[in-house]
């Protein structure tokens, strides 16, 4: 290594310019990468509102579920780290037509509240990889900051989430 | 007129009295929320007393009442610079217990994101060793490189920070050729970023005469507290589990253990940590060389039944993080959730020397020797 610090020598006037001269050499080295960088290197930069980056297809965010699909199992509910699921249902009414979900798993429970408590959510995805009907899946979404904490709890029976589903179901294509 | 000169000492009129700074929690350059009682003599710190608890989450505890796979989004949070190194220790400790045998592809795959992740947190450390001492550049150019690593991440397990993604007998995902290829290009352009940040601040003056005979850590501390890691390391004891205890796959990979040589300064003076942690991302570099040369083709995830009960008993297992040994020491009682979980940071130790060290050094350098201690609260406090 070149120029070692040796703190023990006394300093002399030849070692006190020495050491300036060091410093400014090496600090124009680095000023010199910088420019290098100004001219050579192009934009890591993302001017973010107007451009976006693509996002991978396994990006974890916001999770939907498509209640058409859901067996009411609450899988989902216990392996959350942070029961951030509300589940409730209850026994179909008896001569309700016999229902199947996309992947022909039998319906047999009538879903009466599908929340997730998306503030609450830590994104870590388990509850994906126990639904047996695959139909809680974490969309592209990460932009949905709300004003209020109870605004982001999200009801998925609402008529307001299930009009995202064909949307959903078309990322999910993908 | 008479005028006469006296020194602080020597004027009885002015009282003198030892200042009590607060430095942290809310300081930039304690890495997180890290509060230190620092004790000064004009610019000289006579004591200094870490407080540590802000960032305090009850994880030890919290994980009891979760089942063996809700943990790993726990132990993610601990070091949030490098959750696979994390997530690698705890899942190696459940696997353990349950005897459970590793197809070789997902061995290859923990391994490899387990260096990507070294890497990353190295950046961290060089980037903000850089602004410690007044070099805000290469904090850019880390994080600029860090973002590849993030990416590839992101693309693999689809978070950017936490990932969940080594997970008991195997991993999530399996590798796509495209994320196999982002990985070796990586690879190949990071030689030639790790030679600018070389000229940026290791060969720099300045910062040389910042941190070389500044914070000398002597091998006998370093027994005493049981430092590990980069810090054991810069001190000149070559120890780490990768080579002396290998763990995984690491005992058919060729790299090589840097330690501190006093090259600039003394023997386990803060340069020595630093560079050890530079030296260390071209060896992982190499690791991760062999490992895309090597990786054999095959399944990801070993057949693990759906309720994780490991036999009752108990087990310590010990990796090599970032920033040093990570141990887990899990006791079963046979249900589907742990008895207790322990986790052995190497941050809470590294934190503890500073009371030992501080004394007679001046502000200035304290931050740099906090900063070559390279601390992430989160793991301290757990």
């Amino acid at each position: 290594m070149e120029n070692r610090i040796d703190s023990s020598d006394a300093l002399t006037a030849r070692k006190y310019f020495s050491n300036i001269w060091s410093a400014i050499r090496t600090t124009a080295k680095g000023m010199a990468i910088t420019i290098g960088y100004v001219i050579k290197e192009k934009e890591v930069t993302v001017q973010y509102p107007e451009e976006r980056e693509i996002l991978p297809s396994n990006t974890r965010a916001r999770l939907y579920n498509d209640v058409e699909n859901c067996t009411a199992c609450s899988q989902c509910a216990n392996i959350c780290p942070v029961n951030c699921i509300y589940i409730a249902s209850k026994r179909m009414p008896k001569d309700a037509p016999a229902k199947k979900a996309d992947n022909g798993m039998p319906i047999r429970m009538e879903l009466t509240q599908y929340t997730i408590d998306t503030a609450l959510c830590c994104y870590c995805g388990l509850c994906t990889t126990v639904c047996p009907t695959e139909c809680i899946t974490h969309t592209k979404n990460f932009e949905y900051s709300k004003y209020q904490l109870n605004d982001m709890k999200y009801d998925f029976l609402s008529t307001e989430m299930r009009s995202l589903r064909t949307a959903v179901l078309a990322e999910r294509e993908e | 007129m008479n005028y006469s000169v006296k020194s602080v000492e020597q004027d009885e009129s002015i009282k003198s009295e030892k200042l009590i700074v607060n430095m942290g929690p809310q300081h930039p350059a304690t890495h997180g929320v890290l509060r230190l009682e620092i004790e000064t003599d004009s610019e000289i710190v006579t004591k200094a007393i870490p407080h540590i608890g802000y960032l305090h989450r009850c994880m030890e505890k919290h994980c009891e009442s979760m089942d063996f796979r809700g943990v790993i989004p726990f132990v993610d949070r601990l070091d949030y610079l490098a959750s696979m190194n994390m997530e690698h220790g705890y899942v190696l400790a459940v696997e353990q217990m349950l005897g459970l045998e590793i197809p070789r592809r997902a061995e290859y795959i923990r391994v490899m994101v387990a260096e990507l992740q070294r890497i990353a947190s190295h950046l961290v450390a060089f980037g903000t060793y850089g602004i410690d001492l007044g070099a805000f550049t290469p904090f850019l150019y880390a994080f600029q490189q860090r973002e590849n690593i993030l990416s590839i991440f992101e693309s693999i397990s689809g978070g950017r920070l936490l990932y969940n993604y080594i997970w008991i007998g195997g991993v999530w995902h399996d590798l796509k050729s495209s994320d196999l290829e982002m990985i070796s290009n990586f690879v190949a352009e990071f030689e030639e970023q790790w030679q600018r940040y070389d000229t940026l601040l290791t060969q720099n003056k300045i910062f040389k005469e910042r941190t070389a005979h500044v914070g000398i850590i002597p091998q006998a501390l370093c027994h005493e507290y049981g430092a590990t890691g980069p810090v054991l390391r810069g001190s000149g004891i070559s120890h780490d589990l990768r080579k002396d205890k290998p763990y995984s796959i690491y005992s058919e990979l060729e790299f090589n253990i840097p330690v501190g040589e006093g090259s600039v300064g003394s023997v386990g003076d803060c340069w020595d940590r630093y560079y050890v942690r530079m030296v260390e991302m071209r060896e992982s570099i190499k690791i991760i060389k062999q490992c895309l040369d090597g990786i054999e083709d095959g399944e990801v995830m070993a057949k693990v039944s759906k309720v994780i009960k490991p036999p009752a008993g108990e087990i310590y297992v010990k990796t090599e993080a970032p920033k040093g040994e990570i141990g887990y020491h899990l006791i079963s009682d046979g249900k589907k959730n742990p008895y207790r979980l322990k986790v052995k940071s190497p941050c809470f130790t590294h934190v503890s020397m500073v009371p030992e060290l501080a004394p007679g050094m001046m502000i200035a350098d304290l931050v740099a020797l906090i900063g070559s201690l390279d601390i992430v609260l989160g793991e301290v406090d757990r």
